[in-house]
């Protein structure tokens, strides 16, 4: 190597080069296609971007994009159970690194796991399999692991643990729980879970239940409750959840990126765009999804509501809406129309800061090309008034006439398989008037926190806090955290870790070390996907399949999540849960009206329900009038107000423009990445790699303005704290915004710096997509 | 037809960022963190504004196996041959880690292996195609953009669209009139 190192152009780092360039660059001027001045000058990893650049170029010719792409290889559906390349045993799983549950093969040989990868036989992934799922293999064998039961021997978050058997650990939970329930009383232990992974959440509920505790999540309330309820209650279903865009004839994404984060809705929903089909994005910021959108809508985050009722002005008002359909299967149409007249399109624009032609081309597009589909997710439930901006997407389904059409959003076809529509599993019934009055946020959230909602009426996350740090109504002394990194996930970390450091005892669940954890008592280890069995029906993965999960391997003494929970159950007495030997009782139970059982299930490698289409013409919708409720009787019953509406952020320059001088800049949070799941991954070397830092989106004349360069370290300074990220230039982003990616820890950690004050009216989602804040170049 | 005869073909409309591909060829080809070896990458071209409209693209790269490869001309050591089909391979056995391949590529595929201590890229998971499957990242793609197809199918796709060839690769989009 020669001694002469030079720094690569771009980026600065010292290329070593080696000792016979010359004789390299004298037989690259002779090829023609190589640019070889480029060799002497850049690192390898910046030629390949300057490859890319290069190639792609700035000269935009647009011709028609229609690619007769050949369909992916899908094999018959049948077990693969041995592969001879590798000399391994395959099992046919479903992976749950996320809660999307793609099918996926792992790969077995002498008891390891050498390969996981997507399943070809699969119609839903068709083979494929996302980063954070190829990479699931890192996650099993990772360093960090919780493989034994064990107790904190130090102060409480200081990591000194001792491994203890199982009968210890849960003999010490079950007994610190009778203890505290004894002086403190029933309600002085509260519950909670995460994301949903496989019938997960359900069971949980079924748990909380049985034992009569209240339980909360990382964060329903601000995505999941407010868009699958608004569903509920306007359609009686889950159809705004289950796009089909197989068949669709035009795509509405609106609040969700699921390049990122659904790779199978990603899948299908690409397999058409190349077809042609036009695509309509609703995001703040140009992003993977909005990247492919040939109309892409960038409003002022926290306004979806708005825009939703402009799109309603525009399809009731020229007329585009399912005259039909709506007649013969809608309900409160009248109301909805004077509704939407506050709403035309000046107003709109005014609020959105999104052009008001755009707002109609898009309105258009989607209402006239049918059939047209349409996917929503959480962007639109961090909002002011997010049960607002969840009915105006869930009721464009209805009035176009979209619904349970092919091509349009179907509803799901798991009538037999029990889940939380049945009472015999989740138990609700236990959940009494009396009870239901103690569960934290009830009054103030009735539609998260109190019968009212139809899926898990759960604490509110922030009344919970609060009255773990005053004991009032009531005292809260003990914590069962069932695979939740509730310091991290959820707005406010400093008085979640205050709350959680104020209590007598936690036990918590997990496979890894993280922030939550190492504040617990007692410590269990549960599986991975990898490692356990189960049986899974949700929308979120397919809308008519039972997808199974086997056990693989099983590493040190971790358990199923069942298992634990079950054990427990054993120790406080708790009935009506399984036995804790093993999960097979428990599925059959879920697969006994289907007539199946769990062994069947697996032989067959997962059940299909057959396709029906315009399911309500028989029944009619599962709302109680029967059809579908644009102003829904559930809301009105409660005092609702049952209709879309618009509220401005608690906190914006229109709300608070006094605030706003001194923090100019609207700051939203929440944007996944398709390499980190929540707050999983970014253990894993190989994804970390690809995002080694927490990255802010800022516009590059925003930045020019504070002095900020690209990938310099900045602080980021709200009302309430400060936390610290690196800056991203992009014009994608609107220069009055900066987008602050969530779920890294300590200083990175963007809930520090979010108020979980003031939430949503009727749900309590806090308003994680529109605050204020203002940035400034790290010193 | 056999696959390795076949080309990959990319479509760039189709690359939704999701880097599925990355950690697919890390996996197939055991490139843990350690080797600080990627084969496969994919890389963003950032928001930019052109006749008023912003777009923003990804670029999968990998080895194109070029009809002429420059590393071939520069190893010492003869570690690396072009065969018939047209697949570029590094041989472990002979490739004595002296790195002048990966300065001699100008698309950055050549990848050094700090663990092994070897040169290593793309070869199409030529073990998957003799196998008769197609190469990791084409299987896990997402987006649908990387495509292993046969010449006759990559004509019939590509007609009308913009098109790049280098080697046994083919950048396709409806968007931008590539360049070569």
């Amino acid at each position: 190597m020669s001694k002469d190192n030079i720094l690569c152009k771009r980026c600065g780092t010292p290329i070593v080069l080696p000792k016979n360039i010359k004789d390299i660059l004298s037989k690259a001027e002779i090829s023609q296609t190589i640019k070889w001045d480029e060799l002497l000058h850049l690192c390898p990893r910046c030629r390949a971007q300057t490859f890319a650049e290069r190639t792609i170029g700035g000269d935009l010719q647009k011709v028609v994009r229609n690619w007769p792409l050949p369909k992916r290889r899908s094999e018959e559906r049948k077990s693969i159970r041995f592969d001879k390349r590798m000399g391994a045993t395959v099992y046919k799983s479903q992976c749950y690194i996320c809660n999307s549950g793609c099918d996926a093969l792992v790969y077995e040989k002498e008891g390891k796991v050498i390969k996981v990868e997507g399943d070809p036989s699969s119609p839903i992934t068709k083979g494929s399999l996302c980063c954070k799922g190829l990479a699931s293999k890192e996650q099993l064998y990772h360093r960090d692991r919780l493989l034994y039961p064990m107790k904190r021997i130090g102060k409480r978050g200081e990591g000194h643990w001792q491994r203890i058997s199982w009968d210890e650990a849960l003999d010490t939970a079950a007994e610190r729980f009778k203890e505290i329930e004894k002086r403190y009383g029933p309600d002085s232990i509260v519950l909670a879970t995460g994301t949903k992974r496989g019938t997960w959440c359900d069971y949980f509920m079924r748990f909380a239940n049985a034992w009569g505790k209240q339980f909360t999540s990382t964060g329903w309330a601000q995505c999941a409750i407010p868009r699958q309820l608004a569903g509920l209650m306007v359609l009686g279903g889950y159809a705004a959840e289950c796009p089909d865009f197989s068949n669709a004839n035009c795509i509405l994404i609106w609040g969700t990126n699921p390049a990122n984060n659904w790779p199978h809705h990603a899948l299908s929903m690409m397999e058409r765009w190349a077809e042609g089909i036009p695509l309509i994005v609703v995001d703040s910021e140009l992003r993977e999804t909005s990247s492919k959108a040939d109309i892409w809508l960038q409003p002022r985050p926290g306004t979806d509501a708005a825009l939703g009722l402009g799109f309603l002005n525009v399809i009731i008002h020229e007329d585009l809406y399912d005259k039909e359909f709506v007649e013969k299967r809608c309900l409160g149409f009248d109301e909805l129309k004077a509704r939407v007249q506050e709403f035309n399109l000046d107003e709109v624009e005014k609020i959105t800061w999104v052009p008001k032609d755009k707002i109609r081309e898009a309105a258009r597009l989607y209402a006239t090309r049918k059939p047209a589909c349409l996917m929503h997710s959480c962007a639109i439930e961090q909002n002011a008034d997010t049960i607002s901006s969840c009915l105006a997407t869930v009721m464009l389904t209805a009035v176009t006439g979209n619904l349970d059409i092919p091509g349009g959003n179907l509803f799901p076809m798991f009538k037999d398989i029990r889940g939380r529509g049945d009472l015999e599993y989740t138990l609700r019934q236990l959940i009494t008037e009396e009870r239901e009055k103690n569960i934290r946020g009830s009054t103030e959230y009735p539609l998260l926190s109190s019968n009212a909602c139809m899926l898990y009426p759960s604490a509110h996350n922030a009344t919970l806090w609060k009255t773990i740090l005053t004991g009032d109504p009531y005292p809260i002394k003990g914590m069962y955290i069932h695979a939740c990194n509730l310091l991290v996930n959820v707005a406010n970390s400093r008085q979640v870790e205050e709350a959680l450091r104020s209590l007598d005892f936690i036990l918590a669940v997990d496979i890894m070390m993280n922030p939550t954890v190492e504040l617990a008592d007692i410590l269990l280890p549960a599986t991975t996907w990898i490692e356990r069995d189960e049986v899974a029906s949700h929308h979120q993965a397919s809308y008519n399949a039972i997808q199974i999960g086997q056990t693989v391997v099983r590493l040190g003494e971790c358990r199923t999540n069942y298992a634990i929970i079950n054990e427990l159950a054993k120790r406080l007495d708790i009935k009506h849960m399984f036995p804790p030997e093993s999960d097979e009782p428990f599925f059959n139970f879920l697969l006994e009206k289907i007539g199946l059982t769990w062994k069947e299930l697996k032989e067959r490698g997962g059940y299909y329900f057959p396709n029906v289409y315009k399911k309500y013409e028989r029944n009619g919708f599962n709302t109680p009038s029967k059809k579908v409720e644009l102003a829904n009787s559930k809301m009105k019953n409660l005092g609702m107000d049952s209709l879309p509406r618009y509220l401005e952020p608690d906190e914006s320059p229109i709300s608070t423009p006094e605030l706003a001088k001194e923090y100019p800049l609207i700051i939203t949070t929440g944007g996944r990445v398709s390499i980190f799941r929540h707050s999983e991954g970014r253990n894993i070397p190989i994804l970390r790699d690809l995002m080694p830092h927490p990255l802010m989106s800022i516009h590059p004349l925003t930045a020019e303005e504070l002095g900020i360069k690209e990938g310099d370290d900045v602080v980021v300074e709200t009302p309430r704290a400060w936390m610290e990220a690196k800056a991203y230039l992009t014009e994608g982003i609107h220069p009055k915004v900066v987008q602050l990616p969530s779920h890294w820890i300590n200083e990175y950690n963007v809930n520090m710096v979010m108020d979980n004050e003031r939430c949503a009216p009727y749900i309590g989602s806090a308003q994680l997509r529109c605050q204020l804040c203002r940035v400034k170049r790290k010193k | 037809m056999n696959l390795v005869e076949k080309k990959l073909l990319v479509v760039l409309d189709c690359c939704i960022g999701c880097h599925a591909c990355e950690i697919a060829c890390r996996q197939e080809h055991e490139l843990t963190y350690e080797t600080d070896s990627k084969w496969c990458q994919v890389m963003t071209i950032k928001p930019r504004r052109i006749r008023d409209e912003l777009h923003l693209d990804y670029f999968p790269t990998m080895c194109v196996h070029c009809d002429d490869p420059l590393c071939i001309q520069c190893c010492p050591v003869d570690a690396i041959v072009k065969r018939k089909d047209g697949i570029v391979l590094v041989d472990d056995e002979k490739c004595n880690g002296c790195r002048v391949c990966v300065y001699a590529c100008s698309h950055g595929a050549m990848s050094f292996n700090e663990e092994s201590q070897v040169a290593g890229k793309c070869n199409f998971c030529l073990e998957r195609l003799e196998y008769g499957i197609e190469p990791s990242c084409v299987q896990h793609c997402i987006g649908g953009a990387l495509r292993y197809v046969t010449k006759e199918d990559l004509e019939e796709i590509t007609k009308g669209k913009h098109t790049a060839f280098f080697g046994k690769v083919c950048y396709a989009s409806s968007k931008w009139k590539l360049a070569v």
